[in-house]
C-alpha cells in the first residue's frame, strides 16, 4: 500500500487544490510511481467537486488509473491518516506523500511523523508568511514547495528527493540558547 | 456663548504645558523603566526544590498546535514546573481540550500526581470580525481579567496548594496569542508597581525572589519577518526567542535585550534522540 495524503485545512477553502489532485495528469503520475490510495481532506467547500468526480468516475473507471480514492471534509484529528503515508512494514506500508496546504499544525504534524511532504501555500490568503515557509523549508529539504499548478511535478520532485537527508537547519547543536535552559535561567535558583 | 468659548479656549493653552510636561515624563519613565528592568539582573535567591508555578498562554489554532509542540520536544518537567496554569480566551474549546489532553497523556506519564494544573478561561481581547471601535474597551477588559489571573483573584479561579507562597506565576510562557501581549502587560505594571513600593519602604536592598518573568517563543512560521505581537513584545518580553537565524539579533532600541535563536524549538532535530517517539500511538 502507498497512500498519498492531501489536506486543505480546516478554516480556509482551497478548491484548487482539490481539483488538481483529482485531475488526469496527477493521477496518472501517482500510478507512474506505483501509489495505490489517494486520500483527501476536502474541506467544506471541496465536497461538491469530490462528489461529483466520484459521480463521474466510478470503481473501476480508466482515469482513476486503479487508484483507490477516498476522502473526508475534516476529521479532529490527523494523525491517523499522516501515519497512513509513513513507511511501515507491520502494515505493509510503504512511504507515501503528503500533500498539505501549508498550515503551520499540518506541517509540524507532518515533519514530527516523518512524511515526505510537499507544501502548497494557498496564494488567495493574505498572509504570505505561509509562502516564506514553504520557500525555507523547501532550501532545508524538508519539503518540497510547490504552486497549485505545478502539483504534478511536484510529485516527481518529492519521489526523487526522498532518500536526501534534511539539512541540519535548526538542530540545537548550532543555537545560541536552548527553551529548556532559557526558562530555567529566569527562575535564578541557587546552585 | 462666546466668551465661555474663549475662556476655554485660554484654559486649554494654560493647560497645554503642564500635560506635554507630564506626557513627556510619562513616556521617559515607562522607556527608562523598561530599559532597567530588561538589563536588571535577576536575583539569585530561589532555594532548589521550590515548587515552581508556571503561566502558559493558548490562544487560537495554530499557535496552540505549536505551543504543545514545543513543550513535548523541550520537554517540559513537570517535577521542575510543578504548577501550571493555562489561559485560554473565552470559545476555544480546542486549546483547553489540548491543555487536557496535554496533561493527561504527556505529563501522566512522569509518574506524577496530576490536578497539578489549572485551565483559566478570560474574555477574547478581540473577537473576530469585531469593529475597531469597540475593540479598545475589551481590550481593557482583557487586560483587567489578566490582572485577576496574575493575582490569583479570577472568579472561579482555583487557589495554589499552601507551599506556593504566592499566587503570582514565576513564569509566564507565550507564543503569539494577543491574550500574551496583555497578559506580559499586566506582569510588567505589577513588577513595576511592587519595585516602587520596595523601593519606597527601603526594603529594595534586600533581595527578593522574582515572579511574573516573562518569555515569549515567536512562531516557527515566521521566517523573516517578527509577528505584530512579536515586535511589540520586543521591549517587553524578559527572553525572546526566534527559530530562524534570521530574526535573531532584534531588539526594540539600542541598549534593550536581542533576540535569540533557539533553533526549532517546535520540532525534534534532525537525527535527535526524540524523532518520532511520541507520534505511534
Amino acid at each position: 500500500m502507498k497512500v498519498c495524503l492531501v489536506t486543505v485545512g480546516a478554516t480556509a477553502s482551497f478548491v484548487k487544490l482539490v481539483r488538481q489532485v483529482l485531475s488526469e495528469p496527477f493521477l496518472a503520475s501517482l500510478k507512474q510511481h506505483n501509489y495505490t490510495h489517494l486520500l483527501v481532506q476536502y474541506g467544506k467547500d471541496g465536497k461538491p467537486v469530490m462528489d461529483e468526480f466520484l459521480e463521474n468516475n466510478p470503481e473501476g473507471s480508466e482515469a482513476l488509473h486503479g487508484i483507490g480514492i477516498g476522502g473526508f471534509d475534516f476529521k479532529p484529528s490527523m494523525t491517523p491518516s499522516i501515519m497512513m503515508t509513513v513507511h511501515n512494514p507491520a502494515k505493509n506500508q510503504e512511504q507515501g506523500l503528503m500533500i498539505s496546504h501549508a498550515g503551520t499544525g499540518s506541517i509540524l504534524e507532518g515533519l514530527r511523523a516523518g512524511v515526505t511532504l510537499v507544501v502548497v501555500p494557498n496564494t488567495d490568503l493574505a498572509d504570505n508568511h505561509q509562502e516564506q515557509l514553504a520557500i525555507e523549508l523547501d532550501k532545508t529539504g524538508h519539503a518540497v514547495n510547490s504552486s497549485v499548478e505545478d502539483i504534478t511535478s511536484a510529485v516527481e520532485k518529492a519521489e526523487s528527493k526522498r532518500n536526501e537527508k534534511p539539512g541540519t537547519h535548526g538542530s540545537q547543536g548550532e543555537t545560541e540558547v536552548q527553551v529548556s535552559g532559557a526558562m530555567a535561567d529566569q527562575l535564578a535558583t541557587l546552585d | 456663548m462666546a466668551s465661555t468659548l474663549w475662556l476655554l479656549w485660554k484654559l486649554f493653552w494654560k493647560l497645554l504645558g503642564p500635560i506635554t510636561t507630564i506626557a513627556i515624563l510619562a513616556v521617559l519613565i515607562i522607556i527608562v523603566s523598561l530599559t532597567y528592568s530588561q538589563n536588571a539582573p535577576i536575583p539569585q535567591v530561589r532555594r532548589k526544590n521550590q515548587p515552581v508555578h508556571l503561566l502558559l498562554v493558548l490562544g487560537s489554532g495554530g499557535h496552540t498546535t505549536e505551543m504543545f509542540s514545543m513543550l513535548k520536544n523541550i520537554p517540559l518537567d513537570p517535577t521542575l514546573y510543578t504548577y501550571r496554569t493555562y489561559v485560554v480566551s473565552s470559545g476555544d474549546n480546542f486549546s483547553a481540550e489540548k491543555a487536557r489532553e496535554f496533561e493527561a497523556d504527556f505529563l501522566e506519564k512522569s509518574n506524577i500526581l496530576s490536578e497539578n494544573y489549572t485551565i483559566v478561561t478570560i474574555p477574547r481581547a478581540r473577537r473576530v470580525h469585531q469593529s475597531y471601535w469597540t475593540a479598545p474597551f475589551s481590550t481593557i477588559h482583557c487586560l483587567w481579567a489578566c490582572f485577576e489571573v496574575l493575582l490569583g483573584r479570577y472568579p472561579g479561579q482555583k487557589r495554589l496548594p499552601p507551599r506556593y507562597l504566592s499566587p503570582q506565576p514565576d513564569l509566564i510562557l507565550t507564543n503569539g496569542p494577543a491574550v500574551g501581549l496583555c497578559i506580559v502587560i499586566a506582569a510588567k505594571i505589577i513588577r513595576f508597581c511592587e519595585f516602587v513600593s520596595r523601593w519606597m519602604s527601603g526594603s529594595s536592598s534586600r533581595p527578593a525572589v522574582s515572579r511574573l518573568r516573562t518569555m515569549f517563543v515567536e512562531s516557527w512560521a515566521r521566517v523573516s519577518g517578527l509577528s505584530t505581537t512579536g515586535v511589540l513584545l520586543l521591549p517587553l518580553a524578559d527572553v525572546f526567542l526566534v527559530q530562524w537565524r534570521s530574526l535573531a539579533g532584534r531588539q526594540a532600541w539600542p541598549g534593550m535585550k536581542k533576540t535569540q535563536y533557539a533553533g526549532w524549538a517546535v520540532l525534534p532535530s534532525p537525527g535527535g534522540k526524540q524523532r518520532i517517539k511520541d507520534v505511534h500511538e
